[in-house]
C-alpha cells in the first residue's frame, strides 16, 4: 500500500506517485504553484475562501492550471451550486486520498489527449477552455444553473467562471457561437431578459406613472352611478357618517352593484406629478446600472442546455480553431509555435555565447471586460494597434507573438535585462496613452513581465515562468 | 296633361289677390317667412355689424387668451371608435393652440379600440386613454373623461369628426369675450356631403340650421344646444352641474343645465368641425327620431320648470324654450292643421296651392343659400355644387323631416320611446325613466 506523505510547510501531499497541492487560507490565494502538481486539495472551512480559490484555478488561462482536479478537504457542505460544478470531489480526511486517485488518474490521462491552438480569438479561447474541461471531466452537457450571484440569473459554471459577475452575459454569446460552429447541440430551458445598457439580468419590475415614471401612486375604483351618470372615484361616494355610498351628484344611496351602479375601471393617481391614469407602464429597473427600461426595450435571451457534439469532442482533443470568429494573424507577429522554436534556438545560442537575452510579456488583465465592451471586431483593432506600438519600439530582429488573445510575448535579445525592463515599461506607458486617446470608454489594465533567458531551462519553462503571475 | 296643368296654374295665379294669397299661404307667410327669413336676415345683419363693432374687443380677448395660455382638456368618449382615432388625434395634434391634453374614453368597445387607443397613448399622440370594460353610455363616458381632466376648459368632441387647425383656439376665445359664458358650440359641417343625395341635403341643412341658424339664436341669447361633436365648456361650470346626464339628447340637456345656472351659451361660427352624417335615409331617420325625441324628453318633461315663473326664472331661458317648443313642436302640428284647412276649404285648388308652396319655399331657399353665403365663415365645398340640390330641400325639410319629427314626438310623448333606445344601455335608461330624467 502506498504511503501518504504530508508536508504542510511546502503545502505538498504525496500519494501513489501523485503530488497534491494542499491549499489552505494561510497560504493566501496564489494559484501559480498548481501547474507543478497533479491535483489540488483545498483545506479549510471558509466557504468564501474555497469559492475564490476554485474560481482562480478554473478561470486561469493555462491548461495545466485550469484543468487540474480539485478536491475539498473536510467535506464541508458547499451550498454554492456554482462551486459544486467546478470541483471534482470531497475528502473527509487525507486518509481517504486513495479514493480519489482513480479520478485524478482519469482526468490527467484525458488531459494528455488534448492539444491547444493558442487562438487569438477570445471566443475561440473560451470555447476551447470549456470543451477541454468538459472532455477531461467527461461532462457531456453544459447545463445552466439558476444562480443568484450571476448577473444573468443563470450560470454555466465551467464557462461563466472566466468572467466577472457583471460580464457573464458574454457566456451566452460565446455559447451561441459555439453552437453555430457545430461544437454544441442545444435545447431550450428558459428565457431571460437583460438590461439593454449593461446586459444585467437583475431587474426590478415596477408599475410606474406613464407620464413621469414614478412608482409612487394611489389606486381607487371608479364608480359609475346609473341614474345620473355620475362617474368618480370611490372616495367621492363615501360619506363620513356611515359606511354607505351616496352619490355626490344626485344624493341617492348606492345600493346594489350591477343594478344601480358599477365599477367600470380604476383610477391611479401619481403622487409625484398628479397625473391620473388607468394603465401603468411597466418598467424594469436594472439593479446594476440603475437604468429604468421599458419592458419592451429589454433584451430577450434564451437559456439553453448545450450538449457536446462529436465535432465538439474532436475539437476538444485537437484544439479548437473557430472558422468564423478567429482572428487572423496580425502583421508584425509570428505564430506562437514559431516563437517557441526561435526561443529554443536563442537558448541554444546563449549556451555557447553566455550573452544576455530576455523574453517579455504584456498581458491584458481584464480581457473579458474588454471583450464585453468592444466585441471581437474592435478588440481586433485594439490588438493590432498594440502590436504596432510595440513593433515600432523594439529592434527589427526581436519578434512578437501572441500566447493568447490577452497575452503578447516578445523577445529582446542581446540587451541587459535592466534595459529591457525599462524599454518595456516605456512601451506600457505608450500603450496606456494609446488606449486613453483611441479607446476612451474602455478601461484596459496591463501587466507586464521580463525574464532573463537561462540556458539551463527549456523554452516552455521560460514561458511558464514569464506568464505565471498573470491570472 | 302638363299643358293643362300649367294652364290651370297660370289661371290660378292670375286670379290671386293679396287677401287670397294671405289666406292660402298663411303658414308660409306668418311662420316660415317671418321667422326663418325676415327675422333671421335682420338678426344676421345686426350680428355682422356687432362683429365689426367688436373687432377690437375680439382682438383683446384673443390676446388675453394667449397671455393666460390655459390648459384645454379635450375629451373624446365613445364606443367602437378606434378606426377614427388616428385621424382625429392627427387633426388635434395639428392645432395652432398647443396647450392641450387629449383624453379618450373607450366605453366598453368590442372591437380593436383598446389596442389602438393604448398604442396612441404610448406613442404620445394622446395623453390619457381610459378603457371601461363595461359600457356605461355616452354620458358616463364623458363624465369618466372629466375625472381625468386638468384643464380650465373642457372641449367635448366626437371621435368621427375632424377639426380645422385653429378650431380649438377659436372655440375658446368667446370665454374671454364675456366672463359669463360657460359653454361655446362649434360650427359643424358635413364632411361626406358628396357621398349621396341624403348627405348632400344634410350638408345644405347644416349650413342653414347650424352655420346660420345658431349664429342667430346665439346673438338673441336663446342658443340652446351645444353639439356633442364640438363643444367647449368651462371646467368649473361643468363641475357645478356635475357633468352630463343620461342621454339620448345629453348635449342639449347640459346646455339647458348651464343656462339654468345663469350662464351664457354662445355659438362660434369660425370654430369649424367636419363630421360624417348618415348616408342612407334609413340611418338618417333613426338618427333624427332620436334627436327629435329629446325635445319632448328634455324641454317638455325634464326641464319644464324653465317655463314656470319661480325664483330661478330667466326670461331668456323661457323665451329660448318657448321658441323651441313653438317652432318645432307646435308649428309641426300647426302645419297639419294648415294642411287640413286647405283640404277642407280649398280642395279644388290643392294642387295649385302645393305647387305655389313648393315654389315659394324653393325661391326662399335659393335666396337664403346665396345671400347667406355672405354671412357664413366658410363652407367646405363649392356653393355651386349645392345649387342644383336646393329644389329638393323643400321636400327634405317640409315633408320628410316634418313627418319624422311628428313620429318622434308621438313616440316620445305617449310611449317614452327614448328610454328604450339602445343608444343608451338599458341599465341606466331604466333609472332615468323611473326618475323622469
Amino acid at each position: 500500500m502506498a504511503e501518504l506523505k504530508v508536508n504542510r510547510e511546502e503545502s505538498l501531499v504525496e500519494f501513489a506517485g501523485f503530488k497534491f497541492l494542499l491549499i489552505n487560507p494561510e497560504d493566501g490565494l496564489s494559484v501559480e504553484k498548481v501547474q507543478f502538481h497533479n491535483a489540488v486539495i483545498i483545506d479549510g472551512n471558509d466557504r468564501a475562501f474555497i469559492r475564490q480559490i476554485v474560481r482562480r484555478i478554473r478561470s486561469d488561462n493555462q491548461p495545466d492550471i485550469y484543468l487540474k482536479p480539485i478536491f475539498i478537504l473536510k467535506g464541508i457542505n458547499i451550498n454554492d451550486p456554482f462551486v459544486n460544478k467546478l470541483v471534482d470531489g470531497t475528502l473527509f480526511s487525507l486518509d481517504q486520498i486513495e479514493l480519489i486517485i482513480p479520478e485524478v488518474e482519469r482526468i490527467l490521462t484525458k488531459t494528455k489527449d488534448l492539444h491547444f491552438t493558442n487562438s487569438l480569438s477570445f471566443e475561440a479561447q473560451m470555447i476551447e477552455k470549456t470543451i477541454s474541461f468538459m472532455y477531461t471531466c467527461e461532462i457531456q452537457d453544459l447545463e445552466p444553473i439558476p444562480y443568484i450571484y450571476s448577473s444573468n440569473n443563470y450560470s454555466y459554471p465551467i464557462l461563466s467562471v472566466n468572467f466577472r459577475q457583471r460580464d457573464e452575459h458574454i457566456a451566452l454569446d460565446i455559447l451561441e457561437i459555439a453552437e453555430r460552429e457545430g461544437i454544441f447541440d442545444s435545447s431550450y430551458i428558459d428565457r431571460i431578459y437583460l438590461c439593454p445598457s449593461c446586459q444585467g439580468g437583475h431587474l426590478t419590475y415596477r408599475e410606474v406613472c406613464p407620464k413621469c415614471g414614478s412608482s409612487n401612486s394611489t389606486t381607487e375604483d371608479i364608480i359609475h352611478h346609473f341614474p345620473c351618470a355620475y362617474v368618480g372615484p370611490l372616495s367621492d361616494f363615501t360619506n363620513e357618517i356611515d359606511d354607505q355610498l351616496d352619490c355626490p351628484k344626485c344624493n341617492k344611496r348606492l345600493r346594489h352593484i350591477g343594478v344601480d351602479y358599477d365599477k367600470p375601471s380604476v383610477l391611479h393617481e401619481c403622487k409625484a406629478c398628479d397625473h391620473k391614469f388607468q394603465d401603468f407602464n411597466v418598467k424594469a429597473k436594472c439593479l446594476a446600472c440603475t437604468t429604468d427600461n421599458l419592458v419592451e426595450q429589454l433584451k430577450g435571451k434564451e437559456i439553453r442546455k448545450y450538449s457536446l457534439t462529436k465535432k465538439g469532442e474532436l475539437a476538444a482533443i485537437n484544439g479548437f480553431v473557430s472558422t468564423s470568429k478567429d482572428i487572423e494573424e496580425i502583421i508584425g507577429t509570428v505564430k506562437f509555435e514559431t516563437f517557441v522554436t526561435m526561443l529554443k534556438y536563442e537558448i541554444e545560442r546563449l549556451r555557447q555565447t553566455e550573452g544576455a537575452s530576455n523574453i517579455c510579456a504584456v498581458h491584458l488583465s481584464n480581457p473579458s471586460q474588454i471583450y464585453s465592451k468592444m466585441g471581437s471586431e474592435v478588440q481586433k483593432v485594439l490588438l493590432k494597434d498594440l502590436v504596432k506600438v510595440i513593433r515600432s519600439n523594439i529592434r527589427s530582429s526581436d519578434i512578437i507573438s501572441f500566447q493568447s488573445s490577452s497575452t503578447i510575448i516578445l523577445s529582446m535579445n542581446e540587451i541587459p535585462t535592466r534595459i529591457a525592463k525599462r524599454i518595456l515599461s516605456e512601451i506600457i506607458d505608450m500603450l496606456k496613452r494609446l488606449i486613453a486617446t483611441t479607446f476612451k470608454d474602455i478601461d484596459v489594465e496591463f501587466e507586464y513581465e521580463v525574464i532573463k533567458l537561462d540556458y539551463k531551462l527549456s523554452p516552455q519553462l521560460h514561458i511558464q515562468q514569464l506568464t505565471k503571475a498573470f491570472g | 296633361m302638363f299643358e293643362e296643368l300649367l294652364d290651370n296654374y297660370l289661371r290660378f295665379l292670375e286670379s290671386l289677390t293679396v287677401e287670397h294669397f294671405i289666406r292660402l299661404f298663411w303658414f308660409y307667410i306668418f311662420f316660415e317667412f317671418m321667422r326663418y327669413f325676415l327675422l333671421e336676415f335682420f338678426v344676421l345683419n345686426l350680428w355682422k355689424l356687432s362683429k365689426l363693432w367688436n373687432k377690437k374687443k375680439y382682438a383683446q380677448a384673443k390676446k388675453e387668451f394667449h397671455f393666460e395660455y390655459p390648459l384645454v382638456s379635450i375629451i373624446i368618449p365613445g364606443k367602437n371608435e378606434g378606426k377614427h382615432l388616428y385621424k382625429l388625434v392627427q387633426s388635434l395634434n395639428e392645432q395652432t393652440y398647443k396647450n392641450t391634453e387629449i383624453i379618450v374614453v373607450d366605453d366598453g368597445s368590442d372591437d380593436d379600440t383598446p389596442t389602438i387607443g393604448r398604442d396612441l397613448e404610448k406613442a404620445g399622440k394622446l395623453d390619457v386613454f381610459i378603457r371601461n370594460e363595461v359600457r356605461g353610455g355616452k354620458a358616463s363616458g364623458a363624465n369618466t373623461a372629466l375625472r381625468f381632466t386638468k384643464g380650465k376648459y373642457i372641449v367635448h368632441l366626437d371621435a368621427d369628426c375632424s377639426y380645422d387647425r385653429d378650431a380649438i383656439e377659436k372655440i375658446i376665445i368667446p370665454f374671454y369675450l364675456d366672463k359669463d359664458v360657460a359653454g361655446v358650440g362649434g360650427n359643424v359641417m358635413v364632411r361626406n356631403y358628396d357621398e349621396s343625395l341624403v348627405t348632400t341635403l344634410q350638408a345644405i341643412e347644416y349650413y342653414d340650421t347650424i352655420s346660420i341658424g345658431r349664429v342667430v339664436t346665439s346673438y338673441l341669447g336663446i342658443y340652446r344646444i351645444i353639439s356633442g361633436a364640438f363643444g367647449a365648456f368651462r371646467a368649473d361650470a361643468l363641475e357645478q352641474v356635475k357633468g352630463w346626464d343620461i342621454g339620448p339628447g345629453l348635449d342639449g340637456d347640459i346646455t339647458v343645465k348651464l343656462r339654468k345656472l345663469g350662464y351664457k351659451i354662445k355659438f362660434e361660427q369660425e370654430a369649424v368641425c367636419l363630421t360624417s352624417v348618415p348616408n342612407t335615409v334609413k340611418k338618417l331617420t333613426r338618427q333624427r327620431l332620436r334627436w327629435d325625441k329629446s325635445l319632448i324628453r328634455f324641454r317638455v318633461r325634464k326641464h319644464k320648470d324653465v317655463l314656470i315663473p319661480n325664483q330661478a326664472f330667466s326670461f331668456l331661458n323661457f323665451f329660448a324654450f318657448l321658441e323651441n317648443i313653438t317652432y318645432n313642436l307646435l308649428l309641426n302640428f300647426k302645419w297639419y292643421f294648415y294642411l287640413g284647412d286647405m283640404l277642407v276649404n280649398y280642395r279644388s285648388m290643392l294642387v295649385n296651392i302645393i305647387i305655389t308652396n313648393v315654389l315659394l319655399y324653393t325661391l326662399t331657399n335659393f335666396f337664403k343659400f346665396v345671400v347667406y353665403s355672405l354671412y357664413r365663415a366658410r363652407t367646405n365645398a363649392s356653393y355651386t355644387y349645392f345649387l342644383i340640390y336646393i329644389p329638393c330641400m323643400v321636400f327634405y325639410f317640409g315633408y320628410y323631416l316634418r313627418v319624422v319629427r311628428t313620429i318622434a314626438y308621438i313616440q316620445e310623448f305617449f310611449f317614452k320611446q327614448s328610454y328604450k333606445d339602445p343608444w343608451n344601455p338599458s341599465k341606466t335608461s331604466v333609472h332615468a325613466k323611473k326618475m323622469n330624467l
